[in-house]
Order: C-alpha cells, then sequence, then structure tokens
C-alpha cells in the first residue's frame, strides 16, 4: 500500500472521529444531555404549534434582555 | 363521560369518582365534570390561555386533584428569603426551585409553556429526572411570590433549595470528569487498532516508512489523552511535590511522561519501539475508577439536596397575638411557636398549648408515635402529626438537638481520617526508589564507557518497565469492578478505599429501628368479630397519615382485590388515641383499646403489641395487632457475619424491653439500650479504643453521630437523610441482608489486591533488574506491559463470580 494512502486513511479516519467527539463534548457542555427523559420526551412534544411557540420564547427571551439592557444605559 | 357503576372521570385528573360528588357543566356543547373546584379552575385556566393540547400530551395519565393550597406567599419576598436563595446577576433573579406535583413529561411542559407566558420571566428549565426548576426573572416586572403563585394555581407547588451548596458544584465536576473520560476513551480505543498493526509488523515485517506513519499517528492520539485526561494526575503529583510528598500521582506522571517522551524521541530517531498506546490505556484505565468515584458522590448529593429542603428554615412566631414569619436563626427562647400539621420542628422547647403525637422515630428510633401534652418537651428533628399546637422555644436554634448533631456531624466529618494517605506513602517509597534506580543505572552505565544516549535509553527503560502499569493498576481495577459489582447489589460506595478497611473490620455495631427492623410497625395479626364493608374501614384509616393507619391500608391492600373509598362525614383525627368519623348514619370509631374504652366501647383485649381496634355503631367488629417486624433475611445475615469472626453489637434508642425482644429474635447477646446520639458515640470510640476496626450501621439522624465516628459508616438507603452525608457505604434496597453481601465482597477485593500488588512488585522487581543490566529489549518491554497488566485485570474480573456461586 502506498504511504500516502495509508496516512490518508488515517487522517480522515481519526479527523472525523475527532469531529464526532468534538460535537458530544459541545453537547455535554451547553447542557443537553443534564436531562435524560427530557430529552427523549422532547420527540413526542414536536409540532408545528410547539416549533411556533419555542420560537416566540426565543424571541421574548432576547427582547427581554436587550429591555433591560437599554433601561441599564440609560439610567 | 360516563362509566359504569356510577363512576365519573374527572376532566383534569382523569381519576374516577362517584357520580353524586362530582360538579357538572357544559362548555362548547360538550359534558364537562369535574371532582373539585381546584380541577374545575385549572382546566379553565389552561383552556382560556390556549393551552388545552396539554390533556392530548398527558393522554391516559392520571394527576393529582387540586388542593387548594392558601399558602402565605409573602414570605416569598421577604429580605432574608432572598439573600438565602436567590443569586442576583446583571440586574435579573435567579432562583432554583423543586416543583412538587410533576409525575410525566407533560407537567414539565405544562410549567414550563406557562412560566414562559408570564411577563418578566426570562427563562426556565425544569429537570424532569429530578423535578428541580431553574427559573431567571427580572425582579422590575415580576415578583417572586407571583411566580410561586403562578405555579400553584396550575396545580403544582414549589419551594426553593440552596443549590449554591454542593450541587453545582457536584454537578460541575461530574461533567468535566466526564469529558476528559470520554476523550481518553477514544484515544485508547482508536490508538488500539494501531497498536494492533505495529505488533502485527514487528513479527511479519513492516516499512520504515509505515511505521513512522503509525508511530505519528499514535503520538496524536496520545497527546490529549496524557495531557487532557491525565491532567488530574499532573495536578496530584505537583500538590504532593510542593508538599514534599512523592505520591502515586507522581509515579503515574513519572512513568507515563517518560514513556511517552521516550516514544517521542524513538519516532524522532526512527530507532526502538514507541510506547504510546500504554500510556494511554494506562491513563484511561486508572481515569475509570477515578470517575466512579465522582458519579457515586453525586449520587449522594443528589438525596441529600431534597432532605436539606425539608428541614424548616423559618417556623411561625406568636407575638403579641399576632403571627409572624421568622428565620429560624431570630428565633429567640421563651417565643411562642405555632406548629401544624406535618410540620418539622426546627427548634426545642415546651408544650404550651394543644396536644398531639409526634413522630420521634428520627431523634430516638421509637417506631410508634408518643403523644404530648402541656409541659411535655418539644425535640427539634420530629414531626408533629396530627394537630395545631403552640410551644414555647425553650433553645435557639444553635443549641437545639438537630442543629447541634448536625454541627457536631459537620465537625468530625472535617476530621476523619484518610486511609488512602497509607497506601500513597507506600506507593512513593516505590516510585522513589525507581527514580533513584534509574538515575544510577545511568551514571553506572556511562561511567563503564557506554555512549551518553545508549545510557540514556537504558535508564529510561528502566522507568518505563517500572511505570505503574501493573502495579497503579492493581488497586484501582480490582476496587472498581468491586465498587461496580456491588452498586448491582444495592451498595454503594462512597469511594473506593472503604472496601479497604471494611475487608479489615472486627466489629459491627447495628442500630435497630430501620435497620434490623422496617422501622414502621406491620399487622401481625388480625381478628373478625363480625361481617362488614372493608370498603368503610379502608376509608376511615385512608384519612390519617398516622404510621399505624398506613400500616392497616397496605394490609388490606394486600388483601383484598378491589377497594373502593366512600365519602366519610365528619372525619376526626384524635390524637394519639384514634378516629372517628360518620357514613350513612353510622357512627365508626377506629384506634387503640383505651381509645375505645374511653368511648364506653366494651373490648375484652389485652396485648403487649400496639393494637387498632374498628368499632361500627359502638360495636367491635374487627381488630389488629402491630409490631414493627424483622426484616427479611435479619437473622440469617447476622448468622452469617458471626461465622465471619465479627463481632455483632446492637445499639439503639429504644427501652430495654423491646430492645432484647428483638435481640433475643436475631441472635444478638451484646445489647446497649436507651442510647441517645451521643451515647452511640461515645461506644464506638470505646471500641476503637480497644483497637477495633467498626463498622456501624443506622438509618437516621439518631446515628448520625455514631456513624460518623466509626471507621466505616453504612446507611440504609431508606432515610435519605443526615446518614447519608455521614456514612461511606449506603445500602440502596435497604435490605439487611446486603451487609452480608458486602462483607464478602470487601473480603473478596482485598484478597485480590494484595494478589495483584503482590504479582506486580515481583514482576517489577524481575524486569527492573533485567533492565538495569541492558538485557531489556523494546519488545520484550512491550509485551511484558501490556501482559502484566492484563494478568492483573484478569485477575480482578474474577471479583464478578463472587455472587454467581451461591
Amino acid at each position: 500500500m502506498d504511504d500516502n494512502v495509508v496516512s490518508a486513511m488515517l487522517l480522515v479516519s481519526i479527523g472525523l472521529g475527532s469531529l464526532g467527539l468534538c460535537a458530544f463534548l459541545w453537547g455535554l457542555k451547553s447542557g443537553q444531555f443534564d436531562d435524560k427523559n427530557k430529552f427523549l420526551d422532547g420527540a413526542l412534544f414536536d409540532g408545528e404549534d410547539d416549533l411556533n411557540t419555542a420560537k416566540k420564547i426565543q424571541d421574548r427571551k432576547e427582547k427581554n434582555l436587550k429591555d433591560k439592557k437599554d433601561n441599564e444605559t440609560k439610567a | 363521560m360516563q362509566l359504569s357503576n356510577n363512576k365519573v372521570k374527572c376532566n383534569h385528573c382523569h381519576l374516577d369518582f362517584d357520580n353524586d360528588v362530582m360538579i357538572f357543566e357544559t362548555l362548547d356543547n360538550k359534558e364537562l365534570s369535574f371532582c373539585c373546584k381546584g380541577c374545575q379552575g385549572v382546566f379553565h385556566l389552561l383552556d382560556d390561555e390556549g393551552l388545552g393540547s396539554f390533556y392530548d400530551k398527558v393522554g391516559s395519565q392520571t394527576l393529582h386533584p387540586i388542593k387548594n393550597t392558601n399558602n402565605d406567599l409573602t414570605k416569598f419576598d421577604l429580605e432574608g428569603y432572598s439573600k438565602k436563595y436567590i443569586t442576583k446577576k446583571n440586574g435579573l433573579n435567579e432562583i432554583s426551585l423543586i416543583i412538587e406535583g410533576i409525575h410525566c413529561s407533560a407537567c414539565v411542559w405544562l410549567n414550563e409553556r406557562v412560566l414562559h407566558e408570564c411577563e418578566g420571566i426570562i427563562e426556565t428549565s425544569i429537570n424532569y429526572t429530578n423535578h428541580k426548576a431553574k427559573i431567571v426573572w427580572d425582579p422590575d416586572i415580576i415578583k417572586l411570590s407571583h411566580i410561586i403563585e403562578k405555579i400553584q394555581s396550575i396545580g403544582y407547588n414549589a419551594y426553593a433549595y440552596d443549590s449554591k451548596l454542593q450541587e453545582q458544584r457536584a454537578n460541575k465536576t461530574r461533567k468535566e470528569f466526564y469529558s476528559r473520560l470520554i476523550v481518553g476513551i477514544f484515544c485508547t480505543m482508536n490508538i488500539m487498532w494501531i497498536a494492533i498493526a505495529q505488533y502485527a509488523g514487528f513479527f511479519t515485517g513492516i516499512s520504515l516508512s509505515i511505521k513512522n506513519i503509525l508511530n505519528v499517528a499514535e503520538f496524536i492520539l496520545a497527546t490529549p489523552a496524557l495531557f487532557y485526561t491525565g491532567w488530574f494526575y499532573f495536578k496530584g503529583a505537583y500538590y504532593g511535590l510542593k508538599n514534599k510528598i512523592i505520591n502515586m500521582d507522581f509515579l503515574i506522571v513519572s512513568g507515563t511522561l517518560s514513556a511517552y517522551l521516550y516514544s517521542i524521541y524513538a519516532t524522532l530517531t526512527q530507532t526502538g519501539e514507541v510506547y504510546f498506546e500504554s500510556v494511554t490505556m494506562v491513563i484511561t484505565i486508572i481515569f475509570v475508577g477515578k470517575y466512579l468515584e465522582v458519579l457515586s458522590k453525586k449520587n449522594a448529593v443528589d438525596s441529600l439536596d431534597s432532605i436539606s429542603s425539608s428541614i424548616p428554615t423559618e417556623v411561625t412566631v406568636i407575638k403579641d397575638g399576632k403571627k409572624n414569619i421568622v428565620d429560624t436563626t431570630e428565633v429567640e427562647v421563651g417565643d411562642l411557636i405555632e406548629v401544624k400539621p406535618g410540620d418539622k420542628i426546627a427548634i426545642d422547647g415546651v408544650l404550651f398549648e394543644g396536644s398531639g403525637s409526634f413522630d420521634e422515630s428520627s431523634i430516638s428510633g421509637e417506631a410508634i408515635p408518643v403523644y404530648k401534652k402541656n409541659n411535655d418537651n418539644i425535640i427539634s428533628g420530629t414531626v408533629c402529626l396530627d394537630s395545631v399546637i403552640t410551644y414555647t422555644a425553650k433553645k435557639d436554634l444553635s443549641h437545639s438537638m438537630l442543629q447541634s448533631i448536625t454541627t457536631l456531624l459537620e465537625e468530625s466529618l472535617t476530621k476523619k481520617p484518610k486511609i488512602e494517605k497509607i497506601a500513597n506513602q507506600i506507593s512513593g517509597y516505590f516510585s522513589l526508589m525507581v527514580l533513584s534506580m534509574a538515575i544510577l543505572t545511568f551514571i553506572g552505565w556511562y561511567m563503564m564507557g557506554v555512549s551518553f544516549e545508549d545510557a540514556l535509553i537504558i535508564s529510561i527503560s528502566v522507568i518505563v518497565i517500572a511505570c505503574p502499569c501493573a502495579l497503579g493498576l492493581a488497586t484501582p481495577v480490582a476496587t472498581l469492578i468491586g465498587v461496580s459489582v456491588g452498586a448491582k447489589k444495592g451498595i454503594l460506595f462512597k469511594t473506593s478505599a472503604h472496601l479497604e478497611t471494611m475487608a479489615k473490620a472486627t466489629t459491627v455495631v447495628l442500630d435497630k429501628t430501620g435497620t434490623i427492623t422496617n422501622g414502621h410497625p406491620d399487622v401481625v395479626n388480625y381478628m373478625q368479630n363480625s361481617q362488614f364493608d372493608t370498603n368503610i374501614l379502608y376509608s376511615l384509616v385512608k384519612s390519617s397519615s398516622h404510621p399505624i393507619s398506613k400500616a392497616i391500608v397496605t394490609y388490606l391492600k394486600a388483601k383484598t382485590d378491589v377497594l373502593e373509598e366512600h365519602q366519610l362525614k365528619d372525619i376526626k383525627n384524635i390524637e394519639a388515641r384514634g378516629l372517628s368519623a360518620n357514613y350513612n348514619n353510622q357512627s365508626l370509631l377506629g384506634g387503640n383499646i383505651a381509645f375505645l374504652k374511653e368511648m364506653n366501647i366494651d373490648c375484652a383485649m389485652d396485648s403487649t403489641k400496639s393494637v387498632f381496634v374498628f368499632a361500627i355503631d359502638g360495636t367491635v367488629v374487627c381488630s389488629f395487632e402491630l409490631e414493627d417486624q424483622l426484616k427479611t433475611g435479619a437473622v440469617e445475615t447476622i448468622e452469617n457475619i458471626k461465622k465471619l469472626g465479627l463481632e455483632v453489637i446492637m445499639c439503639t434508642g429504644d427501652n430495654e424491653h423491646v430492645a432484647n425482644d428483638i435481640a433475643a429474635q436475631v441472635g444478638i447477646t451484646k445489647i446497649y439500650n436507651s442510647m441517645l446520639p451521643k451515647d452511640k458515640a461515645d461506644i464506638i470510640l470505646q471500641l476503637k479504643r480497644c483497637d477495633k476496626i467498626v463498622i456501624t450501621v443506622g438509618d437516621g439522624i439518631n446515628d448520625a453521630l455514631a456513624l460518623s465516628k466509626s471507621n466505616i459508616a453504612i446507611a440504609m438507603g431508606n432515610n435519605a437523610d443526615i446518614t447519608v452525608k455521614a456514612s461511606d457505604i449506603v445500602f440502596i434496597n435497604n435490605k439487611i441482608t446486603t451487609l452480608y453481601d458486602a462483607l464478602k465482597l470487601s473480603r473478596k477485593v482485598y484478597l485480590t489486591i494484595k494478589q495483584n500488588l503482590m504479582f506486580s512488585l515481583l514482576y517489577n522487581f524481575v524486569t527492573i533488574l533485567l533492565a538495569v543490566l541492558g538485557y531489556v529489549i523494546p519488545l520484550v518491554a512491550a509485551v511484558s506491559m501490556s501482559l502484566s497488566s492484563l494478568v492483573v485485570v484478569g485477575n480482578s474480573i474474577r471479583i464478578k463470580r463472587i455472587f454467581k456461586n451461591g
């Protein structure tokens, strides 16, 4: 086997593996695995309504935080 | 939703109720029925807010009917409360709550949705597993009391807990350890298949260029394993050196680091074999043991949190005829304190007005509640069961029983000796010896005229071959398997070092209530005088939370297939005596003999046990005898422990009569009765002074002090209490038989560790000698290193078979 082929294979496989590893570590760090049951049941509560609400909540949260910041800079 | 037998399903809680108690109404041409105003209120609330889809998500699950809680919510906005529980960040408040009443993921969904709809709440996340919620809100827009009110309005309840203490820290370390472990495992698994190619290449021939590529790949994988996963050991070694101690961590670091550096050297110069795979494997395997320790600590903290939140932080003080909620630390001697049924007492005192039963089991171990009247002593840590009373505080918080036990406990916990230190010292000598031998080897060979480079390689091979693979694995792998086998049997070791101490134990001290016995009364005898409807009795005893009533409920449930609850009228709970009620104009009475005699009912009975007599319209229809029974397997367990050569002692807060009775049943000859928590601790200290290694098993606060003084403290898992904190080992399954299993397991593990250490020391002795003499070629080093580790691991795996052959 050509040296280049071996090194390319090693590089790609280890690279792909570490990509997965990094994704997992990120998920762990951002708390996605903190609550196993909620994580699994999330699939049950997955509908158009729920998506809309999630978006609405996200927007409101950002707006709230922004308002708070504005108030502080004013004061 | 009409059902057969005149039963109707409540539209909110989905429970079945009699037709005549329901509230009916029509909404949008739909017939709705509710069991109570609370359920009706919540249903409308959800419907109005467009959250009706909650009921689709709940499916066929049933909920608790809504109780109208008219709690005083003002306490949530008090200064002291917010100081204790609320953390402030960028002008936003954050609190950790435990939400009661969650039993499915739809509940979590509903709570989060309702809170998100609230103006001013920025973030909510509720954990389904432990019902803990984190809420961030803007204090300028909404008050905490409104948030709690919102949660209560949909039928749940919330109380704050102090998460700052342990939980967050424990969680953080666990997460960090987990990341490090995952990286270690990833590297080990990948490096192994590269190593296989290396080994194969060594025997069948491999071109130098391919070998170099593999070396580099191994280097890439070994680096994060050594420096990220193994960071823990670098830190340990550094702190050890700072305190002028050479510890096990230092040995691991020096071994792996020198093997790592040598391998880099071998890669660069393209001579010899590399040891990257050994480095990675050793670090990862040792780290798994460390991780399991962190994990078990986290479990203990989790159960501890919900308990510390149940210890009251405020009491109702009556001053000048007004009721005030006061922080427990601010209560003064002489204050009048009001206690409601179900409240836990925080401050010692003397009863002033009223009378009632108190559950003292957590302090004295007495399973049957004690009836208290005027001028009787009230002890903190006990629970008022059935009536509203007021009492005068006789001590402040810091001198009260509960608090002083806790303080004593914390003191002794910090003073607890660390057994691991000795093991660390031995390995310290070993690593010092290896290091000096390596240096001497280098000097020796160099003086004999060998080139600098060769002398260096030989001396490094001494360190590499003495690398504590086998030695380092000898203890952790055996304890690791021991701990995991234990976990399957319901034994939770807080740190693995306890296995060793446990194996050397000479004396076992057992608590009675909750350890040898079940800790609550059970029906042992049932006598029926005439025919009657069991459902009436069931409804009557169901209305009380007294242990005896509960025991009868359990007994009736086991005896009868179908039980129905009737609606009784005028249910009265007569303190420490019994219950009375009315059903279809029949008067119902249930209680002890004294109570029935008081009511002029003739019942000729005589029993040394607790008795519950049930009478309808003045005639006794049946009676029960109850007793705190032995746990299953108690007799065999104590016999087996004696066979192992251990001395068994029973230590209880109960009176002499009960203590002797139980001791005779299980065959214990040495008994101490009527013991206060401090007396128990003194006995343990006495035993320890006679050079005994003492195991103490207990379950209540009254045992906590004794537990903290003993060499090995075992807590029964049913009372997740302060005992859990003081203990080294927790029996999750709450069985006494587990004690024998734990002893057997610890002895087996200890034996295995001794075998492993013997083997690895012998191995190291032979190979170091060969290495010093310069006979070790790299292949021998590599193979023998892996082989010695395999022997140790293989020997340890044999522990798993301990419970298979009977």
